[in-house]
């Protein structure tokens, strides 16, 4: 009886993938309406302005008439200004909001006020932490891997054994954290991370002159720190340039998540010989598909759904693991930098 | 004196009337009651504390520790609602440390004779300490759903709790600073302080008033903060002191005490709101948006003063 329910399980498991692995991926029909805003956490940061690039490019190739603006805050009032641009649009009757939330949950009601007036809401890069008032969340990579990958940068820039610290964003970023959480589960859980040591995290607020003085505040607070982590594009940036400026490379190196372009000299001059990233372009391209799916209504967000975003091929939506009553649309994976390819990516 | 300060009015209502056109014939939007609604909510706890601010210039005295204070009690009101203290009580607490954050300062400055600047300077970094302390990286959500409603929903028609608070609060503060002995004082003791103590006018109790009375309105401002956006956070109503202190100087005030009034400092808030609700309507990015204000609040701080330029061309062109 016990194996009879067993079987039965797995047959309906096997039922339900079939019908996934056979469901028509849904190709968007070009050419509908509807205003749009890329509301980035704030202007003036590379990684958002490719993001940008990416979603103008889907917008091009799908034909739509109406506008998609490109519209954020200043860094110094980025809480507020993301609030005030999602109210605002709601007014506007905007087809869809395209957000990196630097809110927190403090967007949640904005966001919820948006849903209701019928604007799309889908997040990329930085989610509504409690999933209220979003759509769906396009996630770069899985937010579990990210932690593996770095932590695996980590032992193999630290030859396994020595001690390192974090130089993250502002405290309230939910992408970050959520990466650092990840790090220091997979240093804790895995033998081989046992003797790396992660003796601080602290916070550049994704400025480059914050970030330059905390990273050199850690090597001067902690004598045998030999690698700043910095999941963080400043942050990366501002620690390496600080090592190269002191002369500390050869003591303390530098890893993370970074832009080949922005980083290329730094990884051939041996300040930060490995690092991360994934490509801010397809990522801004493929959040368009998905809005312009939603807004357009020939996608309904549900669980389960499949569709055709151009040339990055198809993507499903899932539950998020992270984030309970949140949907998710996986883009992955990631590449990991270094002097072999760092100069080709950087052109 | 007062011609000028009539003059300032009648530009600053001229300005106001220019912008509400401009934004009525462009923005088929903007008259409608949910983006009026909108347009106050975005920014109400900051126009509250404007309020106080007002009195605290005009009193020749600066208080820049606002932000932090809001922040202070948004963020001390989610940390005992996380540890199970009614939220009623919370809110009670919540505005008495505003109370006691405003006599520290108060009495820094009054009795202790320390320039605001400095004091509130302290303080602004103290309180915005605190509150991080508290609530460390977290954000705290889920507060009770009358809590958020409050913040969020009509309570009379479309209006907001908060919003009917802002009215009441400026016929109230209106009231007080042209009507009442209190209000003469704060103009007196601004003008200058020892002339005022030679007649006789309690200086000290009223600059401690005038403080308590600033962190109180700040520790409840920052509970409607955390209603509207349902959640709190370390870094809630950071910077917040910048655009407060801007509107109150747009309304004429001098930083050097001794004059500003109501009507205009409501004129000013008028200004700020349609013209920053305008440019986000019209799709105007942040860094415009501060650009303009900034250069508002300039063209604030140098035309009361042209007539004075005009006057230094002339004798030194007489002279010649």
């Amino acid at each position: 009886m016990k194996n009879l329910g067993l079987l039965g399980v797995a047959a309906a498991l096997m039922l339900g993938t079939t019908q996934f692995a056979y469901a028509d991926a849904i190709k968007l029909e070009s050419g509908k309406e509807s205003k749009m805003i890329l509301l980035p956490k704030f202007l003036g940061i590379l990684v958002f302005d490719q993001a940008n690039e990416g979603a103008q490019e889907a917008h091009a190739e799908l034909a739509n008439p109406g506008k998609l603006e490109f519209l954020g805050p200043t860094p110094e009032n980025s809480v507020a200004g993301q609030i005030e641009i999602m109210t605002t649009a709601a007014t506007q009757k905007q087809g869809a909001v395209l957000l990196s939330n630097n809110a927190g949950d403090q967007i949640a009601p904005a966001a919820k006020a948006a849903m209701d007036a019928g604007t799309k809401v889908v997040t990329w890069d930085s989610p509504i932490p409690s999933g209220e008032g979003e759509s769906v969340f396009v996630a770069q990579v899985d937010f579990g891997s990210i932690g593996i990958v770095m932590a695996d940068m980590a032992h193999s820039i630290l030859g396994g054994a020595g001690e390192m610290a974090v130089l993250s964003a502002t405290p309230d970023a939910a992408n970050q954290n959520a990466w650092i959480e990840a790090m220091k589960q997979a240093l804790a859980t895995d033998a081989k991370y046992k003797d790396i040591k992660l003796v601080d995290v602290v916070y550049g607020d994704d400025q480059a002159e914050v970030s330059y003085n905390r990273a050199l505040a850690l090597v001067d607070k902690y004598p045998d720190l030999k690698l700043i982590m910095s999941p963080t594009t400043v942050g990366i940036q501002a620690a390496a340039k600080a090592m190269q400026d002191e002369g500390l490379c050869e003591k303390t190196k530098v890893s993370g998540l970074g832009l080949p372009s922005e980083m290329v000299s730094y990884t051939m001059n041996g300040c930060a010989p490995e690092f991360a990233l994934w490509d801010f372009r397809d990522l801004g391209y493929l959040t368009y598909y998905t809005a312009y799916g939603l807004a357009s209504g020939q996608l309904t967000g549900e669980i389960g759904e499949t569709f055709t975003a151009g040339r990055m091929g198809d993507y499903t939506i899932e539950a998020d693991p992270g984030r309970a009553n949140a949907k998710r649309i996986l883009m992955g994976p990631f590449t990991v930098y270094t002097k072999d390819n760092v100069e080709a990516a950087a052109k | 004196m007062k011609k000028r300060l009539l003059s300032w009015e009648g530009l600053l209502l001229a300005a106001f009337a220019t912008i509400f056109a401009f934004n009525a014939i462009s923005l088929p939007q903007f008259l409608t009651i949910p983006n009026q609604i909108n347009m106050f909510q975005l920014s109400i706890e900051k126009v509250i504390v404007v309020l106080v601010m007002a009195f605290v210039i005009i009193n020749a005295e600066i208080d820049l520790s606002v932000g932090s204070m809001m922040g202070l009690s948004a963020c001390a009101f989610g940390w005992l609602f996380q540890q199970g203290v009614d939220p009623v009580v919370a809110i009670g607490l919540c505005l008495l440390i505003g109370v006691l954050g405003g006599a520290v300062n108060g009495l820094f400055v009054a009795w202790v004779g320390l320039p605001s600047l400095v004091v509130t300077l302290a303080a602004l970094i103290g309180f915005r300490g605190l509150a991080r302390v508290l609530v460390e990286d977290r954000g705290i959500t889920d507060f009770p759903d009358w809590f958020d409603a409050l913040g969020q929903q009509g309570l009379i028609g479309p209006m907001t709790f908060a919003m009917i608070s802002f009215f009441t609060l400026l016929v109230v503060a209106w009231i007080i600073l042209e009507k009442s002995a209190f209000g003469r004082h704060t103009y007196v003791i601004g003008s200058n302080r020892d002339v005022a103590e030679f007649a006789g006018i309690n200086t000290k109790r009223h600059k401690l008033i005038i403080f308590v009375a600033t962190g109180l309105v700040s520790a409840f401002a920052g509970l409607l903060y955390a209603a509207r956006v349902g959640a709190v956070r370390g870094d809630v109503a950071n910077g917040f002191e910048l655009d407060i202190i801007t509107i109150v100087l747009l309304g004429g005030a001098s930083i050097f005490g001794g004059s500003g009034t109501l009507v205009s400092t409501g004129l000013a808030i008028l200004i700020v709101l349609n013209l920053r609700n305008g440019m986000a309507l019209h799709n105007v990015t942040g860094h415009i948006q501060t650009g303009v204000i900034g250069f508002l609040l300039i063209a604030s701080v140098l035309v009361p003063r042209l007539d004075l330029l005009r006057r230094i061309t002339k004798k030194s062109k007489g002279q010649e």
